[in-house]
């Protein structure tokens, strides 16, 4: 799980909605500085690792505050969540934020989003996490045996297949997308290739490659690295 | 906004002035209606006019002064004898003579004797009797030569008389008959040309101003709609252009009038979308805590129950205004090609985490091979997202969900089933609805099909393309 300290803005004017956000965050142990509207929002971001933008504020609306904070420092994450109905704002919206939830929005969702912009963004923390019987160092690019503490010694493509599907944790990628991501080509006949580096990365990281248990396969979709 | 047209166009009035159509049409068939009565008679008019004018100038202007003019010369002449020898007389008359060249004349003294004939004459007698004299009179009138014949002496009284002969010819000219024919024939033929151009121009004014009036109309601003034409002359035409601006007026009304409505629609939605949901994210919030407090079984049971509930509106809050937005044209689809394969499967993997948490078992039968669809990219996503969303609120109980591209009437085709009670069963008939619409909505937006078969062992929902008729397999 993502560990402490990791500072989060929050802009939602709904007080209710916002004190059940920010105590269901907190919960899970981020540290958050909730406006209820956005003129702050370019001084209060500072030191934040991601902001939850609400649409619809008074004021200066979602869409204008995230462009702002987005031009300001681009290397923000920025989930936007609204109450809008989703064709019409998705269109606007993902121009710039990086990732929208839809209210009414599961608490477990918006959490899971956060964690991979998180991650996706580059926040490595120097914790490990741990995958299976892998302990996961992202910002260090260490993978080490939880049980024995060997460190795994992965080519280099095995290791960036294992990354790819480690930085989208809990989701699967189809085959076409973990080609496109590690080769940067497009996924013509990719799949003998990929077939035979994902044997050989099994071979180094499950404990028996013949029932994978870290990277899984999902019948006709692709592959998933589960924490 | 626009200026608004009365329909009661200013032109009613002048229906029968010369302005309107109808009096210049009257008007040239009037005209040819009394071309026949009132031309010909105008044309023999002036024909006789003509005739009338020539016959007075050719009297005037002939030699002589006409036989009038001869007469009273001749007369004149012979009242200047007065008191005169004989000799006198013969050599005024070898005078005369040769003023009148063309002439024949001789002079008879008192006793009867004929002298100085000027030439010399074969039918004058040389001695003249009463009963000679009056036979010569008798054969002269009303023939050629003109005779005059005139006493001498102050008032002619004279018992002597002399006589000139002249010939017709040298005191006419040419034949006065028929000279009028040509004015005739110019007079009728000019007043056809006239009749026959105005009705031309007549016409020719009448095409040109519904020309302009249909090239108007076709002529389009960027909503579609036409300019309005500047008005001209108020006759019938006049009264369509009229008629014609006030239509197109009424059009950018009502086009004003629809984009604002549709614009109160959009907010409509957008904040009725934001007052339906914002309570519902409380509800949820709220629920998710709640789940969090040492409930008893049953507490932990009316939670869930809840929780799927309130999940389940949110979706159909979501599915109605989409629907509501979509088919007020809200949302532009831009079609390219896509891999329907690939989207299906990055859908799929997307999902499977919702599947596996629900316990359903996922088939995913598609083949490593790309299956290009001409359709809108987030269209498609949308259709897949409502169909899976079905199959997971309203056939759970199935424990299936398939997913696999198969032959059907002969094309590829996307399948997606399941082995719930089937579309007829209550549970589907409520919500499935409006998201079943919208893929219905989506699918004949690009081209594609959806056909369900449903039964009691389940439901398959197949989405194809058209055939290139635009219709599909049914």
């Amino acid at each position: 799980m993502t560990t402490n300290s990791i500072k989060l803005l929050y802009i939602e004017d709904d007080t209710e909605i916002g004190e059940l956000v920010t105590e269901q965050l907190r919960a899970k142990s981020y540290e958050v500085k909730w406006l209820k509207s956005g003129e702050e929002a370019l001084r209060e971001a500072e030191g934040c690792s991601l902001v939850v933008l609400d649409v619809m504020l008074p004021g200066l609306d979602g869409f204008t505050i995230g462009q702002r904070l987005k031009k300001a420092n681009p290397d923000l994450p920025i989930l936007m969540l609204s109450a809008r109905t989703s064709i019409d704002d998705k269109l606007q919206g993902l121009e710039f934020a990086d990732d929208y939830v839809t209210k009414p929005f599961h608490p477990d969702e918006l959490s899971a989003r956060i964690e991979v912009l998180l991650r996706r963004g580059g926040r490595r923390s120097s914790e490990p996490t741990k995958v299976k019987h892998l302990l996961v160092y992202e910002a260090e690019n260490r993978i080490v045996h939880a049980d024995t503490g060997e460190e795994l010694a992965l080519g280099g493509k095995q290791f960036h297949i294992f990354m790819f599907l480690f930085r989208h944790l809990g989701q699967i990628l189809t085959k076409e997308q973990i080609y496109e991501a590690v080769w940067g080509e497009s996924y013509l006949d990719g799949d003998k290739t990929l077939m035979v580096h994902i044997r050989h990365l099994r071979e180094k990281i499950e404990k028996d490659p013949a029932s994978p248990e870290v990277v899984e396969t999902i019948r006709g979709l692709g592959y998933r690295v589960r924490a | 906004m626009n200026k608004r047209y009365d329909s009661q166009a200013p032109v009613r009035k002048s229906r029968l002035l010369p302005g309107s159509l109808q009096g210049q049409y009257l008007i040239i068939v009037l005209a040819a209606f009394l071309f026949i009565p009132v031309i010909i008679p105008l044309a023999s008019l002036t024909y006789t006019i003509v005739q009338w004018s020539s016959k007075s100038d050719m009297e005037s202007g002939a030699k002589y002064g006409g036989t009038s003019g001869l007469l009273s010369d001749w007369h004149a002449h012979a009242a200047n004898m007065e008191g005169k020898s004989d000799a006198a007389i013969d050599e005024a008359l070898i005078e005369l003579k040769r003023r009148y060249p063309e002439a024949s004349m001789f002079w008879v003294d008192a006793n009867g004797a004929t002298r100085s004939q000027l030439p010399p004459q074969l039918d004058i007698p040389a001695q003249w009797t009463p009963e000679e004299a009056i036979r010569f009179m008798k054969a002269s009138i009303g023939k050629d030569p003109y005779t005059v014949i005139a006493f001498l002496g102050k008032e002619n009284a004279g018992s002597s008389f002399m006589t000139i002969r002249m010939p017709r010819e040298a005191i006419s000219t040419g034949n006065p008959n028929g000279s009028g024919t040509p004015y005739y024939i110019a007079f009728v033929f000019v007043m056809f040309s006239v009749f026959v151009a105005m009705s031309l121009l007549f016409f020719r004014h009448i095409r040109r101003r519904l020309l302009r009036l249909q090239s108007a109309m076709a002529r389009q601003d960027e909503h579609g709609i036409p300019e309005p034409v500047a008005i001209k002359r108020w006759h019938e035409i006049g009264a369509l252009e009229y008629s014609f601006n006030g239509m197109v007026a009424q059009l950018r009304d009502s086009r004003q009038r629809q984009s604002e409505e549709e614009q109160l629609r959009k907010s409509l939605v957008a904040n009725l979308s934001h007052d339906l949901r914002t309570p519902l994210t409380i509800m949820q919030g709220h629920l998710y805590q709640l789940r969090e407090e040492p409930l008893s079984p049953k507490g932990q049971q009316s939670v869930s129950v809840m929780q799927g509930k309130a999940e389940g509106l949110g979706e159909l809050i979501d599915n109605l205004l989409a629907y509501t937005l979509m088919t007020s044209g809200r949302y532009k689809l831009t079609l390219e090609t896509v891999d329907i394969v690939r989207l299906a499967r990055e859908s799929a993997a997307s999902w499977y985490p919702l599947w596996e948490r629900e316990g359903l078992e996922v088939d995913v039968r598609l083949p490593h091979e790309q299956l290009i669809w001409q359709g809108d990219r987030a269209g498609l996503q949308r259709m897949l997202d409502n169909l899976f969303q079905n199959v997971v609120r309203h056939a759970r109980d199935g424990g299936y969900i398939g997913l696999a591209l198969e032959k059907r009437h002969g094309r590829p085709c996307l399948v997606v089933s399941d082995k719930g009670r089937g579309l007829n069963s209550e549970s589907s008939a409520t919500g499935a609805g409006v998201g079943l619409a919208i893929v219905d909505y989506l699918a004949d937006s690009m081209g594609l099909v959806r056909e369900t078969a449903s039964s009691e062992e389940g439901t398959r929902v197949y989405l194809y393309e058209k055939t290139n008729d635009g219709r599909g397999y049914f």
